[in-house]
């Protein structure tokens, strides 16, 4: 599973690379690191709902922030890796 | 090929005078790069004016298109002359290189140019001629990558004159003799026209006899960098902003994802962002075969502009700041470039505003991409590099 955060300006300045950082580390933490790759992607224009998520075979755009990645690393991520 | 000139020179003040009797002009056009050294007669205000007639006349006439004829004759009926020797009186020098490689030298009464490559002085192969009852003489050659040419006023070659061993002075196959010996050891030709004023000086013990002047041009090879920032104004112009960025041999920069997004669909090539932040504040560079640098866009073009400024003011590049463009981050390797791997920048702007960007809620200001294409236009120039800014 690849999770795809973007790194434009915008979501930048919210905060994507601490959002990165803790995923890497909740990934790793859970012994997930075979099973879900994380990739960066430029702007894709919905810079009002930064930082802007997406997650492979998934159209939804989860407005993630650094204080709210644990929470989506738990409601959803971990429930598809078990489903 | 396309060439590229370094250009320096320094003067030594005949000891006890204020005023330099040498001038020299340096002088770019759109085709060539000029320099002219012309020496007046005598010392002082005297000669100092004459100098800087010769070499404003010539400089001016010269960039106009204006015959070798034209210029000296026009030299002759305007210098003021002298009240004690009745004669008007100013050598000069004029060296013209063009960027395809081509050169002219023209020389009148000024010690011959001294041309070092590949480690050795090498003779530059004039014709005499007179012009308007002088006799001057000319060159035509073509320069090669690494080419060194020195321009020097004859306080050069008289250096410790009548003094110890040299009963003659430092003699040009001396002088020459040491200018190749030390270029391996200065680089740039502000070092090297520096290092040979400084021998000169020693020679004269410290009290020039004469104005002493060493204009001194190297040839490089031409090294252009391309660079593209912002989405264009009119969609359809896409396709010609990315031509451009692709056209010829240059290093090539995509500053702003919108941009490299444009960039990957009209080359139809992946474009893939890494995630490597090596910098806080600047997010990572991605990856596009055929770019050879693919950054986010004013974050990183800030950074970038506020180390070429600290590199251009006035109190010069200190240790912290070459520890600074060291760095891995997006916008030091983007100054790095420009100021070590750059003769000639291309930028490729385009001007749609990114709404996305139009957010009050951002604690910087992303709407200032024209402002940071302006400075660093301004910031590159100022280091004598050519700039071209093109918007789309």
């Amino acid at each position: 599973m690849t999770v795809t955060i973007c790194i434009g300006s915008s979501c930048h300045l919210k905060g994507s690379r601490d959002v990165v950082a803790r995923l890497q580390s909740l990934i790793s933490e859970n012994g997930l690191d075979s099973q879900v790759q994380l990739s960066g992607s430029f702007c894709n224009g919905r810079c009002d709902q930064g930082v802007v998520v997406t997650i492979e075979g998934d159209d939804q755009i989860y407005s993630v922030l650094p204080e709210t990645t644990e929470m989506f690393f738990q409601n959803e991520i971990l429930p598809r890796l078990a489903g | 090929m396309l060439i590229c000139a370094d250009c320096a020179y320094k003067s030594l003040i005949k000891f006890r005078e204020e005023l330099c009797g040498d001038k020299v002009e340096m002088l770019r056009t759109a085709d060539a790069y000029i320099m002219i050294l012309a020496d007046g007669m005598g010392s002082g205000v005297k000669a100092n004016i004459l100098s800087t007639l010769t070499s404003k006349i010539l400089g001016t006439m010269f960039l106009k298109g204006a015959t070798l004829e034209e210029c000296v004759e026009t030299i002759i009926k305007t210098l003021p002359v002298c009240q004690i020797r009745q004669v008007a009186y100013s050598t000069f020098s004029i060296l013209q290189v063009f960027r395809d490689g081509h050169a002219y030298l023209v020389e009148f009464d000024n010690p011959t140019c001294l041309l070092v490559r590949d480690g050795s002085p090498v003779p530059i192969p004039f014709t005499d001629r007179r012009v308007a009852g002088r006799l001057i003489h000319e060159a035509r050659f073509t320069v090669q990558t690494g080419d060194t040419y020195i321009l020097v006023s004859d306080g050069a070659i008289h250096a410790g004159v009548g003094q110890r061993e040299m009963a003659f002075g430092w003699g040009w196959d001396r002088m020459a003799a040491y200018a190749a010996g030390r270029l391996p050891h200065c680089r740039g030709a502000a070092r090297i026209a520096h290092d040979i004023c400084r021998k000169a000086d020693e020679l004269y013990d410290g009290r020039p006899g004469d104005d002493t002047t060493v204009a001194v041009m190297q040839i490089t090879e031409a090294q252009i960098v391309h660079l593209m920032t912002g989405p264009p104004q009119n969609p359809a112009d896409d396709t010609r902003i990315v031509q451009a960025l692709m056209s010829g041999d240059a290093y090539r920069i995509i500053c702003g994802g919108t941009s490299a997004t444009i960039a990957s669909r009209e080359l139809k090539r992946p474009l893939r962002p890494t995630l490597d932040f090596s910098d806080p504040e600047i997010p990572p560079v991605a990856l596009l075969d055929g770019v050879d640098l693919v950054t986010e866009g004013v974050l990183t073009l800030n950074r970038a502009v506020t180390l070429l400024k600290r590199y251009t003011d006035s109190a010069g590049p200190d240790d912290s700041l070459y520890a600074e463009l060291d760095k891995a981050n997006a916008g030091s390797r983007i100054a790095r470039v420009l100021i070590e791997h750059c003769t000639d920048l291309y930028l490729y702007v385009g001007r749609a505003v990114n709404m996305a960007h139009q957010n009050p809620d951002l604690p910087f200001d992303l709407g200032i991409r024209q402002t940071l294409v302006d400075q660093l236009k301004t910031a590159v120039e100022k280091m004598g590099k050519r700039v071209t800014l093109t918007y789309f």
